[in-house]
């Protein structure tokens, strides 16, 4: 009877313990000033809406949006974080201009505001880019401090029409190879197109849309960045094989005059059905299963963006990290802070998966609605994540990514040969990289 | 005694007169100073702070920017950059096709629409509606006629048994396309500067010419064109100086592209300076196109003003 009681007394225990834990587990939420957030008008932002809606329910805090086409948000944030008092308290900066803002010093560090902030162990790594090493100016989580929460896991990856290899009966593609071989089977212009891509000329469409060709086929515009080596390596070897690649996929395979395609039009491509294959960033997805938007509801798939033979898939960042800016009051700072640090919790981040976007977590990725067909996109990006690069860590990268945009545009418009492009956007990048006063150097041009 | 007077009362009254005169030119200079200062400040400043940058480089670093005088490095960098360079010979040849479009086109226009003898008002209405609409609109309507796939252009073609072209896609075909929207934006002002113009032209000059026998064509030749070149030179170094600041049917078509077949160097300017964050060198550039418009405008001016004096 005692021995009955014991075991009885010890499950009630566990039972009292099982439904306290996720109580204790939910972080709560102190009362704060209200905040300003500025953002951009992406595909993703109507699920960080929805979010936010979450985040103003659930704490009784006030959050604002100021929402700015993608090229007006860089414009804000930068006036603002030169201003003597900032005009925004959280910063939702993209991977294209984060390097101005950390070389810039104009963020603070997390625990600068609440020394017992933690990144959760479960948010995504997203190549260090949530870590600042402000002395050695570089991403580092082994020798920098936390300064941002990512706020978008956003990644090219590889959309292909699903219906249509399933009736052609080919398998998913590994390589370039590959998808050379399928959209060679797929091509029936101008119905569809075997391949549409991203190949326009503007702030970043070409660049971005190749930068998985490069490091796919191991090539790279320096040869160590992380290590502080800016030699210049655009023209190498490997670099050629990848524009090579690309443009030979775009003449054979592509629409016509595939040099005035944008995002816009790779995306408008995949929703008429016009398009086999394409690249663009896991952020378009939402669009393709909307019967308002989508011609092919339900037929395309994605997968990890392909690679070279002997090489790995490597996606280009294209996500979005949350930073306090340092020219703001303390209970502004404390305030976005206790945003981020709900905006990346499990429960959060359902909500957020929920409404349509890659979460930031890892965790959230196993939940059971994840594996369901409308989330079919989500294997491909957790599988991609890990191995996701930045296109560039330096403050120069506009001009960089400016010098690409036109040299490989000219490639394959047909205007420069692939050496020739590379050599000359080796050329012009190394040009930068001096004046700037880095280490560098360039490798001797491709004949 | 009355002479001494006079000869005393001549230097008063040129001393009187001095004094008023004095004070006349202390009171233009008290009124004028408020709006000079404005003037000042307002025009001159931002251009002495263009000036004064562009001879800088500018960095940010621990949230404060580093001004470090470069002299004229910039300057000395703009010929070898291959925007900058395509984006000034595309302004040149697009300012010179499209405003000798607008003029012609406009002046046409004007011309009929002066002399039709029933629905003025309306022809000028319907004339005038393009200027009325927003760029960012026009770019917007004219980014889906010529769309490849489903625009009205290419469907017009299509119908009469053409094929379709990709209008902003082709690089031959890009920058020709982007001259025509600016053409069907800028002709209604043209049209009703001159309109304007020739409705205030005297009538009994071309009484006296009708009473002279003038046909219609010399009318037009011998009378409406002398006696309109001054509005037609104003209406034409308008016309240049905003067709070299083209910026907003760029952006909004072609971004520049293909290759550099649409660069213009305002765009140029845009991306240096705001995109890249090159406020230095931005500036530089911004510099030279402020010289290259001051020498427009004078050789714009200089026959206009000669053929004046001819007529």
């Amino acid at each position: 009877m005692k021995a009955h009681r014991g075991i009885a007394a010890v499950i009630a225990c566990m039972a009292a313990l099982a439904l306290a834990l996720p109580a204790l587990g939910q972080t709560k939420i102190p009362k704060v000033v209200p905040i300003t957030v500025v953002i951009n008008q992406s595909p993703w932002f109507a699920s960080f809406a929805k979010a936010v809606d979450a985040y103003e329910k659930e704490s009784g805090n006030k959050v604002n949006l100021d929402v700015n086409p993608f090229a007006g948000s860089a414009e804000k944030q930068r006036a603002s974080v030169r201003a003597k008092e900032g005009q925004f308290d959280l910063l939702v900066m993209n991977s294209t201009w984060l390097a101005e803002l950390y070389h810039g010093g104009f963020l603070t560090a997390l625990n600068d505001i609440d020394p017992s902030f933690k990144l959760d162990p479960q948010v995504i790594n997203f190549d260090d880019t949530a870590y600042w090493d402000a002395k050695n100016k570089r991403n580092s989580s082994k020798t920098g401090v936390v300064y941002g929460v990512p706020i978008n896991a956003n990644i090219g990856v590889l959309y292909y029409r699903a219906d249509l290899y399933e009736k052609a009966g080919l398998k998913v593609p590994q390589t370039w190879d590959d998808v050379a071989a399928n959209a060679a089977k797929l091509n029936s212009p101008p119905a569809v197109y075997g391949i549409v891509q991203r190949g326009a000329r503007s702030a970043s469409d070409i660049s971005y849309d190749w930068m998985p060709y490069l490091h796919g086929c191991n090539g790279a515009i320096f040869r160590d960045e992380k290590a502080g080596d800016f030699t210049v390596t655009i023209n190498s070897p490997e670099a050629k094989k990848a524009l090579d690649i690309y443009v030979d996929l775009a003449k054979k395979y592509g629409p016509p005059n595939p040099g005035s395609y944008g995002q816009a039009q790779v995306i408008q491509a995949l929703v008429t059905g016009k398009a086999a294959h394409a690249t663009p960033v896991i952020a378009a997805w939402p669009q393709m299963d909307d019967p308002n938007k989508s011609a092919v509801v339900g037929k395309i798939n994605v997968a990890p963006i392909p690679h070279c033979p002997g090489a790995k898939s490597t996606p280009t960042l294209g996500h979005f990290i949350g930073g306090i800016p340092r020219n703001i009051p303390k209970d502004r700072q404390v305030a976005a802070l206790a945003f981020m640090n709900w905006f990346q919790t499990y429960d959060a981040q359902v909500i957020y998966a929920k409404a349509g976007q890659p979460p930031i977590r890892k965790d959230v990725y196993d939940a059971p609605f994840m594996k369901t067909p409308e989330y079919r996109w989500a294997k491909a990006v957790a599988d991609s994540t890990p191995n996701a690069k930045m296109m560039y860590t330096v403050p120069e990268g506009p001009q960089i990514v400016s010098v690409l945009e036109l040299r490989l545009n000219q490639a394959l418009i047909g205007e420069k040969s692939s050496a020739d492009a590379l050599n000359a956007a080796a050329s012009e990048i190394h040009d930068i990289m001096q004046k700037a006063g880095y280490k560098t150097g360039r490798l001797p041009d491709l004949k | 005694m009355g002479r001494p007077l006079i000869l005393a009362s001549a230097p008063l009254a040129g001393a009187r007169n001095r004094s008023a005169s004095g004070d006349l030119r202390r009171w233009r200079v008290l009124t004028l100073a408020p709006a000079v200062a404005i003037y000042l400040l307002l025009a001159l400043l931002p251009i002495v702070n263009l000036l004064v940058m562009s001879v800088h480089d500018i960095r940010w670093e621990e949230g404060t920017a580093r001004w470090t005088f470069v002299g004229l490095t910039h300057f000395a960098a703009l010929p070898a950059d291959p925007l900058v360079r395509a984006g000034l010979l595309n302004t040149i040849l697009f300012a010179l096709f499209s405003v000798a479009a607008e003029m012609v086109i406009g002046f046409m226009l004007a011309v009929l629409v002066s002399r039709a003898i029933a629905g003025r008002g309306v022809y000028r209405t319907i004339f005038l509606l393009p200027i009325l609409i927003p760029g960012i609109v026009i770019g917007a309507i004219w980014k889906l006629m010529y769309n490849p796939d489903f625009g009205i252009i290419n469907q017009a073609l299509t119908a009469i048994g053409l094929p379709g072209r990709d209008w902003l896609g082709d690089g031959a075909l890009a920058f020709p396309s982007v001259i025509v929207v600016d053409i069907w934006h800028w002709t209604p002002f043209v049209f009703l500067l001159l309109l304007a113009g020739i409705e205030a032209l005297p009538q009994d000059t071309y009484e006296a010419a009708r009473v002279d026998g003038a046909s219609a064509w010399q009318e037009l030749r011998y009378v409406t064109l002398p006696m309109m070149l001054p509005t037609m030179a104003v209406t034409l170094i308008f016309r240049l100086v905003v067709s070299f600041k083209v910026f907003d049917e760029v952006y909004l078509l072609t971004g520049g592209g293909p290759g550099t077949a649409t660069e213009v160097v305002s765009f140029t300017i845009f991306r240096r300076f705001f995109t890249e964050d090159r406020a230095g060198y931005g500036s530089a550039i911004s510099v030279i196109v402020l010289f290259l418009l001051a020498l427009v405008i004078v050789l714009a001016i200089a026959p206009a003003r000669r053929r004046m004096r001819e007529a």
